[in-house]
């Protein structure tokens, strides 16, 4: 790693006003300054971070830590019901809680069973919405490719097995936050505060960003904005909800593909609504609407989820390598939509 | 050898224990020992004693090369190409020779020469630096300036056999085959990238064929596995004017300091390697390598001791990998199962290096009169391939025993049957036996008999592998006046235990416990010792340790017999004492009888002799038992066919290594050999990009090992086979155990679901490409 | 339920601040509170905690087998919980404590862990040993009585390619036994 100078911040104003630029900026204009002349970006866990780093992706001379800030990983209820989860917070301490056990158990799930224990005691969930993605082409710093600035796609073309099958035409990276799958099925927001304390709220949903509008980031964070929470709507109602994933292995790997399906259903037990989020499918977590629409109205049974399956995958284009994730997929989500209906309510 | 090889004539125990025991009558030198009974009768060998060097491993004391930082220590690294394939033209190190804190730059390549000007893969090393930190050394790399000149590469195998593929070696830079025929045999022709093919035939397949009522044929494919060793390869050199010390986390300190020897032009008594903790080699660390002699050159330059450690990607591009192969079997054969040809071509790549052979598992396995093999090494422009974990006979099995198992289907036998049948090992049978009653075989179903999407199976294989022997291994055990005893020798604990069984043989002669023998290995100052590779340690080790100590003990008996007021041949040591034959009565604690030592301390050095009734084959300092080992696994698995993810669920793994010294041990490298076999058969693979030539996967997260998550429960079951071949009639046991485990799962796969998987590994996408869940889209 | 999106709250005054400290980029000392006791040493920022233990600190029990958090060989406690030491820079720990392979076993006695590690020979090179027991080790604080899922949980982010991991699972639980005796 490069060497860098570290600032150990006790607020969040302190934290934007001291960084220069995100992650991404950085990694396609690695000479942003701050107001003190250096490049500088912030730390929560740091895992992604330094992961960046050691691979020469990315050299800031000055790191803010965020780790200390009081107050930024406490996770609390909100008075409507619903839950606000500090950036900071690790994602062992979202996986534990409580409250997120009892009333959002695909995300106590997906957060449980991502990474490591011990990466989960260091990692936030911040940084694990905000990570950069997990493409070998784009973690190899031999490799310019679109994303990081350069000329074309090295995945389109080549080793595209862990690839999306969604939106891959310009590049065709998955986003790699598990959790992601499950709170833009939840329907999360995200807070993020400027160095005037300044709040902005978008839905997580749209805070992420596909390649058409953007090729070199996967989100909306903009330079001087620190991710400061995640809030999570309340349930109302009769809310059934399950994650499933599979990887290559069962222990510590990327999932090959994963889906959260959340249920709204109505007192006779038919479906009224229904989200249903692809994860490591597209450049961001991807809303299978066919799949929606396939569940909403209906009474859910083996059938039903299974045409809820096959719609998912209406309109995929996959590459050379990746076409085996359709049947995977196919099979997740008709497996999580019984596993929901099958489960209590969370509302 | 003593010049005078008088033999006396003794019985020794022979056969397999569980079947029943006899006598076999061998030729023993004078100069060793008597047999040793079966393990029944043993005090401490054949017992699950705990391994010698736990504690200090369990409490992070053992001092791996890693952790060795004499002062003044160095820290080197290498420039590597960037370029899979590229001629060139001049290396500029100024700029890095004057950075602060470089004390050396040394020039790898050598522009504009024919051979090593010529950079053949990503990773190759050019350059070197060392500096006073790893960051002055790595910032000083990227001041090299490096003038390529990029050529035409292939990374496919493949494409690589095409008469107009891009040429990786011609006949100068081309690697030498090896009159022993491994890596790849001497003298065989190079017509493109294709080395060979290495032939070896018996009788006549054209008429074997002609006379088989049934035929097999299938193609299958195995992909490049990297070795993975959790410590990266190291050594730290220490050029003095008195010789030069080197710690290396190698597989063979006396191998290694006969390379740096000649490499150097040093007297080997001015050399000296050691290594006390060593973190794992699977083949990778057997010899001084590129870095080694860097680092050395280093040293000589600096004046200082240099470190040289590879970081992980470095590990998984140039430190060796298991050759990927191709291969295509027939098998004829009589409606009553007996074969009547084999033929089996072959192509494999090990990259720029070595061969890519398939082993002697078609050649050797069954009784077949008429058998004809083509193996052919092609070259790619990648990283060059180790011995890996039974080199040739681990891909060669996961072809041939499913080529076996398709070959009872057809003719309506069972797997096991059909091999009872044409298996002419006693020793096999047995493990057959033992392992179908233990996974529950009789309860096996049809092919794809499971209704439900989760279809589980049941599948078998065998492993043959040459049992190896270094005849040029020594040991010396010493007793101490305070009745310490110590067994030493230059031999390394790669992870295997060697020092725990050469303890339980020594003490075993002297009656102790095996916590009262001090082990000191992994020195050239001791006396030359075997290397850890090919499964040979035991088999080398444990012989001239009993030996050893079996010769030391009559000065012991004679200086201690006044004492007991006896003859020295009237005494025998045991539990811990050193006593009168059958007067119990008369005796004294070990400790007191060693206080009767005229001297400080006595020793005797014993070597491994041949094995009684001679050697299968002796190729210089190596040779082969005339029994192979092998063994044979049962896998029951569940393939969930609807995401493609195969769970296997259990493995029964029954195997043989002549006498089994410390069972905790051999179940320990059991489970080692089936973990890497699962995860060769599943998960692994080295993934290069075929547009630029780079490994897409050249570190731990995306190159996929097996986990606990992916750990079936293992039964081991070791047979003990005694043979009456040497002291200790040990053999070894890592290769074998790791050969069968793929087919067994292919196998399993096979009888789970109907569909045969030919390729490794049998990922999700495989298996459901396999299956045809896969939509085609036009 | 669904808050608008993009909603921007009026800010406050952005509040001057004089600026945080600034550590480095060169070496500057440290407190570390290692295995109960406190070591002052001389760190730049860059220099992990895995680095600090095995260089200044002389604690080679830890070992670095990836440097990317993707083994776990490097294993300790912060807090008791465990991380990989090669992903946390030194600098953050501040005053957190640090306990590593080394602070195991209390006078001469052994962590029941490590007991029963070699008992059930759930070693063999011993590269990755370290970081496994103290993964296992922290389990029994966390789960005195585990199942055998429970303990492969725990190791799910170690690599061994020596294959312990059947030896290890019935160490830990074997360790489990031990202690409630």
């Amino acid at each position: 790693m490069n060497r860098f100078a570290w600032i150990n911040t006790k607020s969040v104003s302190e934290a934007a006003v001291s960084a220069s630029a995100t992650v991404a900026d950085l990694m396609i204009a690695p000479s942003i300054v701050s107001n003190h002349g250096e490049t500088s970006v912030v730390k929560a866990g740091g895992i992604d971070l330094l992961d960046l780093m050691k691979e020469d992706l990315l050299a800031p001379e000055r790191i803010v830590n965020l780790r200390d800030i009081p107050g930024l990983d406490a996770i609390s209820e909100d008075p409507n019901g619903g839950l606000r989860i500090g950036a900071t917070a690790t994602l062992a301490a979202v996986a534990d809680h409580a409250v997120i056990r009892r009333r959002y158990p695909a995300l106590a799930d997906a957060v449980g069973g991502s990474a490591s224990p011990q990466i989960r005691h260091v990692a936030t969930l911040g940084g694990n919405l905000l990570q950069r993605p997990r493409c070998w082409y784009f973690r190899a710093a031999e490799f310019r490719c679109l994303r990081k600035g350069g000329g074309h796609c090295f995945a389109i073309p080549g080793e595209n097995q862990y690839h999306a099958i969604f939106d891959n035409q310009a590049c065709a990276i998955v986003h790699p936050s598990t959790a992601a799958t499950v709170l833009v099925a939840l329907g999360a927001t995200v807070e993020l505060t400027d160095a005037g304390n300044a709040v902005r709220r978008i839905l997580l949903e749209e805070f992420f960003v596909p390649p058409s509008r953007d090729l070199q980031r996967e989100n909306d964070l903009k330079p001087r904005e620190i991710m400061t929470a995640i809030r999570l709507p309340p349930l109302a109602g009769d809310v059934r909800m399950a994650h499933l994933k599979q990887g290559e292995k069962d222990s510590f790997d990327w999932p090959l593909a994963d889906v959260a399906v959340l249920l709204h259903l109505s007192p006779d037990g038919g479906c009224k609504s229904a989200a249903v989020i692809l994860g490591a499918a597209a450049p961001v977590p991807y809303r299978a609407k066919a799949a929606e629409q396939a569940l909403a109205g209906r009474a859910i049974d083996e059938a039903v989820a299974r045409q809820a399956g096959k719609a998912a995958l209406d309109g995929a284009t996959p590459l050379a390598k990746n076409s085996y994730k359709l049947p995977l997929f196919e099979t997740l989500v008709r497996r999580a939509v019984l596993k929901a209906v099958s489960g209590p309510s969370r509302g | 050898m003593p010049v005078d090889s008088a033999t006396r004539s003794e019985t020794f125990p022979f056969g397999i224990a569980s079947v029943g025991l006899g006598g076999a009558e061998r030729q023993v030198p004078i100069d060793e020992p008597p047999p040793l009974p079966p393990n029944a009768e043993l005090a401490v060998i054949g017992k699950p004693v705990p391994r010698q060097n736990a504690r200090a491993k369990v409490t992070g004391a053992t001092h791996f090369t890693v952790d060795v930082a004499p002062s003044g220590m160095l820290y080197g690294r290498i420039l590597r190409s960037p370029l899979p394939h590229a001629r060139i033209r001049s290396i500029d190190v100024t700029a890095a020779a004057g950075f602060p804190g470089v004390r050396a730059v040394l020039a790898v390549a050598q522009p504009d020469d024919p051979v090593l000007g010529v950079a053949r893969y990503t990773g190759a090393p050019i350059a070197a630096v060392a500096a006073s930190s790893m960051a002055v050394a790595e910032a000083a790399l990227r001041l090299i300036r490096v003038d390529y000149q990029p050529l035409p590469f292939v990374v496919d195998m493949d494409a690589a056999r095409a008469p107009d593929a891009p040429q990786v070696h011609d006949d100068e830079s081309a690697p030498a085959g090896h009159p022993s025929g491994f890596p790849a045999a001497a003298d065989l022709p190079l017509q493109g990238n294709i080395r060979g093919p290495h032939i070896t035939r018996r009788g006549d397949i054209a008429k074997g064929f002609a006379e088989a009522a049934v035929v097999v044929e299938g193609q299958y494919r195995t992909q490049v596995q990297t070795h993975c060793c959790l410590e990266p390869h190291v050594i730290v050199a220490d050029w003095r004017a008195d010789g030069l010390t080197v710690h290396m986390s190698t597989q063979f300190t006396a191998g290694v300091r006969h390379e740096l020897a000649e490499a150097f032009n040093l007297p080997l008594n001015r050399v000296r390697v050691v290594v006390d903790g060593m973190g794992g080699g699977f083949g990778s660390k057997s010899t001084l390598s590129t870095y080694g002699k860097i680092a050395v050159a280093l040293s000589r330059q600096t004046n200082a001791p240099v470190r040289v450690m590879l970081d992980r990607q470095e590990e998984q591009m140039d430190a060796g990998n298991r050759p990927g192969t191709w291969q295509r079997l027939r098998i004829g054969a009589k409606r009553d199962g007996s074969l009547t040809a084999i033929s089996l071509v072959s192509y494999g790549t090990a990259g720029v290096a070595l061969g890519g052979g398939v082993g002697n598992v078609a050649e050797s396995m069954y009784a077949c009169p008429n058998f004809e093999g083509a193996q052919h090494d092609v070259f790619i422009n990648a990283g060059p391939g180790c011995a890996m974990r039974a080199p040739g006979n681990t891909p060669g099995a996961l072809g041939f025993e499913q080529a076996i198992d398709e070959l009872a289907e057809r003719l309506s036998l069972d797997p096991v049957v059909l091999r009872d049948r044409i298996d002419l090992s006693p020793v096999r049978r047995e493990e057959r036996r033992i392992g179908a009653e233990r996974i529950g075989w009789r309860g096996r179903h049809a092919p794809g008999a499971d209704p439900g999407p989760v279809k589980r199976g049941l599948g078998m294989a065998q492993s043959l592998w040459m049992a190896n022997v270094q005849v040029n291994s020594a040991c010396e055990v010493r007793i101490l006046r305070d009745g310490s005893v110590e067994v030493l020798s230059s031999v390394q604990d790669i992870g295997t235990g060697i020092g725990t069984v050469m303890a339980q043989t020594v003490a075993e002669v002297l009656g102790l416990h095996t916590e009262d023998i001090t082990v000191r290995i992994g020195d050239t100052e001791f006396p030359a010792g075997s290397p850890s590779y090919g499964s040979r340690t035991t088999a080398s080790m444990t012989p001239p340790a009993r030996t050893a100590a079996w010769r030391v003990l009559p000065t012991l008996f004679h200086e201690a017999a006044p004492a007991l007021n006896a003859a020295p041949e009237d005494l025998i040591a045991r539990g811990g004492r050193v006593a009168v034959k059958n007067d119990a009565g008369r005796s004294m604690g070990f400790r007191e009888a060693a206080a009767q030592l005229r001297t400080d301390r006595i020793s005797a050095v014993a070597s491994r002799s041949d094995d009684y009734g001679g050697f299968r084959r002796r190729m210089g300092d190596a040779a082969l038992a005339q029994q192979d080992l092998g063994g044979a696994q049962f896998a029951a698995v569940a393939v969930d066919t609807e995401t493609g993810i195969v769970r296997v669920e259990r493995v029964v793994a029954v195997q043989d290594c002549g006498r089994p010294i410390n069972p905790l041990q051999l179940e320990s490298q059991v489970h080692g050999g089936v973990l890497m076999g699962l995860s060769y058969a599943l998960f692994e693979e080295r993934i290069l990009d075929q547009h630029t030539g780079r490994m897409v996967n050249p570190n731990l997260e995306q190159y996929k090992l097996a986990g606990p998550r992916e750990t079936p429960q293992i039964d081991v079951v070791v047979l003990e086979n005694y043979q009456g071949r040497s002291a200790t009639d040990a053999y070894g046991i890592a290769e074998p155990s790791n050969i069968a485990t793929a087919p067994a799962i292919a196998n399993a796969v096979y009888n789970a679901t109907g569909v045969r998987m030919r390729n490794l590994p049998m990922t999700p996408a495989a298996v459901l490409a396999a299956l045809g869940k896969i939509p085609t889209r036009s | 339920m669904i808050e608008a999106a993009s909603a921007m709250v009026k800010p406050a005054e952005a509040a001057e601040s004089s600026g945080p400290a600034t550590v480095g980029p060169e070496a500057a000392s440290i407190t570390l509170k290692i295995n109960g006791m406190v070591q002052t040493l001389k760190v730049e920022p860059r220099m992990t905690l895995a680095e600090a233990l095995r260089g200044p600190l002389g604690l080679t029990g830890t070992k670095i087998a990836c440097n990317r958090g993707a083994c776990s060989a490097c294993t300790v406690w912060i807090d008791g919980a465990p991380i990989c030491s090669c992903m946390v820079l030194a600098i953050d720990v501040n005053a957190r404590n640090v306990t590593t392979i080394e602070g195991l076993a209390h006078g001469g006695r052994l962590h029941p862990v490590q007991s029963a590690f070699i008992e059930h020979d759930a070693l063999q090179c011993g590269f990755c040993t370290p970081g496994m027991i103290m993964s296992c080790a922290a389990l029994l604080e966390q789960t005195p009585s585990p199942k055998a899922d429970d303990v492969r949980a725990a190791i799910s982010g170690h690599y061994c390619r020596c294959g312990t991991y059947p030896h290890v699972i019935a160490a830990a639980l074997s360790a489990a036994q031990s202690r409630k005796a």
